[in-house]
């Protein structure tokens, strides 16, 4: 673990970089084309909410999500968290907190009444993780069916 | 966040609809097409946005902590005067672009970019709109004696040759210069309305936060683009080089770099609250949040070129031609793009008409460094009036014909020929009954009181 300073901040266009190079750190994939078109869309819709962490320059952190109605029938604003990464580097720092708090409370001016997401069961710590910051299982579940 | 929407008195709303016909002739398809392209997107409204709950104490400068100012008749007539000049400026960069992005809006490779670029059009129709309303909402009657009416007709009535700042008045050439526009030149833009959401006006203060989520996509627009470019490039391509970029790059960093204003100024509008960094240290900033988007569009080079390497060793093949110049895996310091020299191609600020080179090496001579210039910049730029006008410039300010100085003061002016549209030359101004009228007063070229 990496003792830092660490800036939290909006998501920007020169993060790309960063945060494929992240995702590939995490997932060990080089997805560029992924990540561009990705971080374009949420460049576009909502640039405020999604949120990274940085430390000395470089992004070691982030959370994208945004603000959708309409979702499964919910109608009512809803924040949603879709992805999330962190240097386990940097584990330590409390900076998945520290990015959650910014994005909920941009959520929140946004007009959002609640935050979702869908978590792995295999991963346990992001489960644990969002339960910490006092997400409860809710009753929507997701089925899928292969084809 | 809670936001309120505005609308212009019908005229001026129908004069900008008018505008945007002649400039912005796709608008409408846009729009038609909107859910096609963003089907997730709330529908684009043409109308100014003023945020609720933005800070209402003055947040630096010698007024810091005091309430900030809802009208410029409350303001120093120095202080108004700077707003003013700030608000007829920017309006002049949100139409002036539109007017350069629809020279080879059309000649975009694929179908996602060139609507990438139309979306930011109108946006950018919109942040114009917004200044618009800044300019009617207050009375600036203390700080100038141009009625309102004059003031929008003056802006719309500007093309590219007589806009305010020097970036809006060059032609783009190829969408290679609307990318580059948008990583270059809007990221100018970005860092200007985040400076002025803490402006001691609060009505400037509340026209930003929506221009600024606005403009995050903007750059987006230019980078994603820009990384495609490289990538293929790096694959081999023959239509987009990364000499291509490099030559865009040497066309536009220049001119971002003194759209903030001379190095030295800026502290009147810090001693205001207009700003929070004078020029220099914004300058600084911006050209270090250049420098990591060359960094990218290099690493997305080097890792398309050797697929099979990893990070860190794509990272050191990078690290290892930048310091050696030469070539590394077979990629050569040339097949880069790099960050100009801040004083390279410079006719504003310190650096102005100082004969530095794209790396920094200074010349003797002005036949040596006009050489140099050639081999630089894009061809079809140096084929236009503004490479012309700057040629013309440094030559007499280094035979002693003219001083620096002077020089600087110069602008391209434009003398293109009207005749092709009644309205080519003037503002419509669109009448209750549906008829036009011609403005009177219009005129190509920027009010001597503004300059």
């Amino acid at each position: 673990m990496t003792k830092a300073e660490v800036r939290i901040r909006a998501l920007e266009d020169a993060d790309i970089g960063d945060i494929t190079a992240l995702d590939e750190k995490l997932m060990g994939e080089y997805r560029p084309e992924v990540w561009e078109r990705r971080l374009g869309y949420y460049l576009r819709r909502d640039p405020e909410s999604s949120t990274v962490a940085e430390v000395d320059g470089r992004v070691v952190g982030f959370m994208l999500g945004e603000v959708r109605s309409g979702e499964f029938g919910l109608e009512e604003p809803t924040g949603w968290i879709e992805v999330l990464g962190v240097d386990p580097d940097y584990r330590g720092n409390a900076i998945g907190r520290r990015l959650a708090e910014r994005v909920l409370a941009s959520f929140a001016a946004l007009g959002a009444k609640s935050v979702r997401t869908l978590v792995d069961e295999e991963m346990a710590g992001i489960a644990d993780f969002f339960t910490a910051l006092g997400f409860q299982a809710a009753t929507l579940r997701p089925f899928i069916k292969k084809l | 966040m809670s936001m309120r929407q505005v609308e212009l008195p019908k005229k001026y709303h129908q004069a900008i609809v008018k505008w945007s016909e002649r400039y912005l002739p796709d608008y409408g398809f846009l729009i038609e097409s909107w859910d096609k392209y963003f089907p997730r997107d709330p529908e684009f409204k043409l109308c100014a946005y003023r945020e609720a709950g933005i800070c209402t104490k003055i947040e630096c400068g010698e007024l810091e902590g005091q309430p900030k100012f809802e009208v410029a008749g409350k303001m120093d007539p120095e202080q108004a005067g700077h707003v003013l000049g700030a608000i007829r400026a920017q309006a002049s960069t949100e139409f002036g672009s539109i007017q350069q992005h629809q020279l080879t809006l059309a000649r975009a490779q694929e179908e996602e970019e060139q609507v990438w670029i139309l979306r930011m059009m109108a946006e950018e129709l919109r942040h114009g709109y917004q200044m618009i309303h800044l300019l009617l909402e207050d009375d600036w009657s203390d700080v100038s004696d141009v009625s309102e009416e004059d003031m929008v007709e003056q802006i719309l009535s500007m093309r590219t040759g007589s806009h305010i700042l020097g970036a809006f008045n060059i032609d783009f050439d190829s969408f290679v210069d609307n990318v580059t526009f948008c990583a270059l030149i809007d990221r100018v833009g970005k860092f200007q309305l985040a400076m002025q959401k803490m402006s001691s006006y609060q009505p400037m203060a509340e026209s930003m936060p929506q221009m600024l989520r606005e403009e995050a996509f903007h750059l987006a627009a230019g980078v994603v683009p820009l990384r495609r470019y490289m990538e293929k490039a790096a694959r081999g391509s023959y239509c987009v080089s990364s000499e291509d970029i490099q030559k865009a790059f040497n066309k536009w960093f220049p001119r971002g770099l003194e759209m903030f204003g001379d190095e030295r100024g800026g502290g009147t509008n810090v001693r205001f609250g207009l700003k929070p960094m004078k020029n220099a240290e914004a300058q600084t900033a911006y050209v270090e949040e250049v420098a990591r988007v060359v960094r990218d569009l290099n690493v997305r080079f080097v890792r398309a070129r050797l697929p099979k390497f990893s990070s860190g060793d794509a990272q050191k093949v990078l690290d290892k031609v930048l310091e050696h110049r030469g070539t590394e895996q077979g990629i050569a310091f040339e097949d880069l793009v790099h960050l100009p020299n801040t004083s390279f191609f410079r006719r504003r600020g310190v650096p102005a008409f100082e004969l530095v080179g794209w790396d920094g090496n200074a010349f003797d001579d002005v036949d040596a460094y006009l050489s140099h210039l050639t081999e630089r910049l894009p061809d079809a730029y140096r084929a236009g009036r503004d490479f012309k006008h700057y040629v013309e410039l440094l030559t007499r300010v280094h035979s002693g014909e003219t001083t620096v100085a002077d020089a600087k003061r110069e602008m391209p002016t434009l003398t293109r020929v009207g005749g092709v549209c009644p309205c080519s030359k003037s503002v419509r101004w669109v009448n209750g009954n549906g008829s036009d009228t011609v403005g009177q007063g219009s005129q190509d070229g920027v009010p001597a009181s503004i300059l």
